[in-house]
């Protein structure tokens, strides 16, 4: 009788631990995308995306209204200069939507897997890189401005360009910072092997230097003029988000908590602190002011000189980085009720948004 | 203390997959036997144990202590008792090394389903049990016509049909007919009854698992189910008469 009670158990158990750890394509678990303009929040949330009034939090139109669980979106949406509201997909496919209705205007549906970022929307196009390895580069109305740039392994990071460079800076998991031409797509130049899996947007200060995190517990700046590593930072443990260059400073983080201060010439520490919890996003620099998440909930602010002026502790993880948005600080939480929460710069919490509304 | 155990288990079928040239498929295979056979004293002692106890349920002697004591539990479990002492058989001797067992078959398949990581979360949760395997990511899930990550289809005449998942039913039936052979209460009792249902119901259990859960999953159910089978067949349990039942019964 033993042996069926253990047995009874045994089925008991895998079917729970099956359902907890979800093989069905491995759940598509990421974390929302948030982008502004002057009177709405776009943001991406699973399956759905939302526009929330900035004034008030209330929902504008969500897209698509009835939930498909093989629609999912986390990459920050993108808004065009003609105003299209461009938002990526787990499903493998590009949505052009009307920022003023939710509207679908356009999608993409060439790509073979899912897209894991956001898009890079420029005045020659857009472009985003997929699961699949490629960099697609499409024009306004949805159609491939140059066939698909290929890399070697997964494209999780956004793409970023600077005004006069006419080129995508592109980072892949496959270690590599590839820069290619917008015109025609062909490579203009890419980096040697940098160590690591890059999963973030590489970063460019005012020179044009390029500042990426690796997998390999490394943020490197690398050079414009000879494309050569300029410096590289040890972090302690995967370095995750993306750096951000500030006046004379570059700010990064890891998984373990730590987020510094590096100086932008020699990438030497300046300062660092370790608030508790992992840093996944970029922090929000202001003028004075410093913001950023950890997945314990953790939501800081600190000077530019590493003082920590607040630290308040919410349900859930920050994986998404902070948003300016007028006179508000935006917050996209994960595992919270609210999908939205705004802040003034006061820290007082002026609204949130739960998909309920 | 579980965690540092998903965190070893993760990290030694990391090993594995960077030893086969990054194969997540074989890394499964090779890693699901590999855990079976340390396992294999476990396993040997619970079938010996079992064995035993079989063989002990079917004397006469028990027989007759069932019979003469039948009105009086307190004393039928005393007489047993003894029976055992005399006999050098630990009642929970079958039921401990799958209790021992237990755990780690779950950190085995843990393992494998969180570093099957394709999303950035779970990218995340994984990093904290990845020592230097930083290299390895992404990891390569393409195995064969299958990915790893995603429930299973070959595509025949335009039909996706569910390899993986018919295995997992067949080798399911196979190995829980071979293990459940002749098992103490075997006389059409409820125990009988309850082992016939497992029987039947568990591989379409696992079917329905294999067919909807990611193949890599799959995967290590048809691994563990030949390995099983194998170990029973080389402890001399393997009676494949018990496959077809009318030939059992008869």
């Amino acid at each position: 009788m033993k042996k069926y009670l253990i047995l009874i158990l045994l089925i008991l158990s895998l079917s729970l631990t099956a359902s907890a750890c979800s093989g069905r394509r491995l759940s598509a678990s990421g974390w929302p995308g948030l982008t502004t303009d002057q009177e709405t929040a776009y943001l991406a949330a699973a399956q759905h995306v939302y526009a929330v009034n900035l004034n008030n939090g209330t929902l504008r139109w969500k897209y698509p209204s009835e939930a498909d669980n093989d629609a999912t979106f986390f990459g920050a949406p993108g808004l065009t200069d003609d105003g299209q509201l461009i938002v990526t997909s787990y499903d493998s496919n590009v949505y052009s939507l009307d920022p003023d209705t939710g509207n679908e205007n356009w999608s993409y549906t060439e790509a073979e897997d899912r897209f894991i970022s956001g898009s890079l929307v420029t005045s020659q196009g857009i472009f985003t890189g997929s699961a699949d390895h490629n960099l697609y580069a499409l024009d306004f109305q949805g159609n491939q401005l140059w066939p698909p740039f290929e890399t070697q392994e997964q494209i999780w990071a956004l793409p970023n360009t600077t005004e006069d460079c006419d080129c995508i800076y592109l980072a892949s998991m496959d270690h590599h910072l590839y820069v290619i031409d917008i015109d025609d797509g062909s490579l203009r130049w890419q980096t040697e092997d940098l160590g690591g899996p890059i999963v973030s947007k590489p970063s460019l200060s005012e020179n044009n230097t390029v500042f990426v995190s690796t997998f390999a517990n490394e943020i490197l700046a690398i050079g414009p003029e000879d494309h050569d590593v300029l410096w590289r930072f040890e972090t302690k443990d995967w370095a995750w988000a993306s750096p951000v260059p500030d006046g004379d400073q570059v700010y990064a983080s890891d998984l373990s908590g730590t987020f510094y201060a590096l100086n932008q010439e020699t990438g030497e520490l300046e300062w660092q602190i370790q608030p508790g919890g992992r840093i996944v996003s970029a922090p929000l620099i202001t003028e004075e002011k410093i913001y950023f998440g950890t997945d314990e909930g953790a939501f800081i602010l600190t000077s530019k000189d590493g003082t920590i002026q607040r630290n308040q502790t919410l349900e859930g993880k920050l994986y998404t980085s902070p948003v300016h948005a007028g006179d508000l600080i935006l917050i996209a939480p994960t595992d919270n009720e609210s999908l939205l929460i705004a802040y003034g710069e006061d820290g007082v919490k002026r609204w949130d948004f739960s998909p309920s509304e | 203390m579980w965690d540092a155990f998903i965190t070893f288990m993760i990290n030694i079928l990391l090993y594995i997959y960077n030893l086969v040239g990054q194969n997540f498929g074989l890394a499964i295979i090779l890693f699901t036997i590999l855990v079976r056979l340390l396992m294999y004293p476990l396993t040997a002692r619970q079938v010996k144990s079992s064995k035993a106890m079989q063989d002990l349920q079917k004397s006469k002697k028990w027989q007759d202590i069932q019979e003469k004591y039948k009105d009086d539990k307190e004393k039928l479990a005393q007489k047993q008792m003894e029976v055992y002492q005399e006999m050098g058989i630990s009642p929970f001797g079958s039921c401990l090394p799958l209790l021992l067992q237990f755990p780690i078959i779950i950190g085995l398949y843990q393992a494998i389903i969180r570093t099957l990581a394709v999303t950035p979360v779970q990218l995340v949760n994984l990093s904290k049990h990845i020592n230097d395997g930083a290299q390895l990511i992404p990891i390569n899930s393409q195995f064969l016509w299958m990915e790893l990550s995603e429930p299973e289809r070959l595509q025949i005449f335009g039909l996706g049909v569910p390899i993986l998942a018919i295995l997992v039913v067949i080798t399911s039936y196979i190995q829980t007919k071979m293990v459940s052979t002749s098992a103490p209460g075997d006389d059409g009792g409820q125990g009988a009854q309850m082992s016939k249902a497992m029987s039947l119901y568990m591989p379409f259990f696992m079917g329905y698992l294999a067919l909807t859960f990611a193949s890599g999953l799959a995967l290590y159910f048809i691994a563990t189910n030949l390995t099983t089978i194998a170990q029973y067949v080389i402890l001399g349990q393997g009676d494949f008469k018990n496959l077809i039942p009318n030939f059992s019964s008869s």
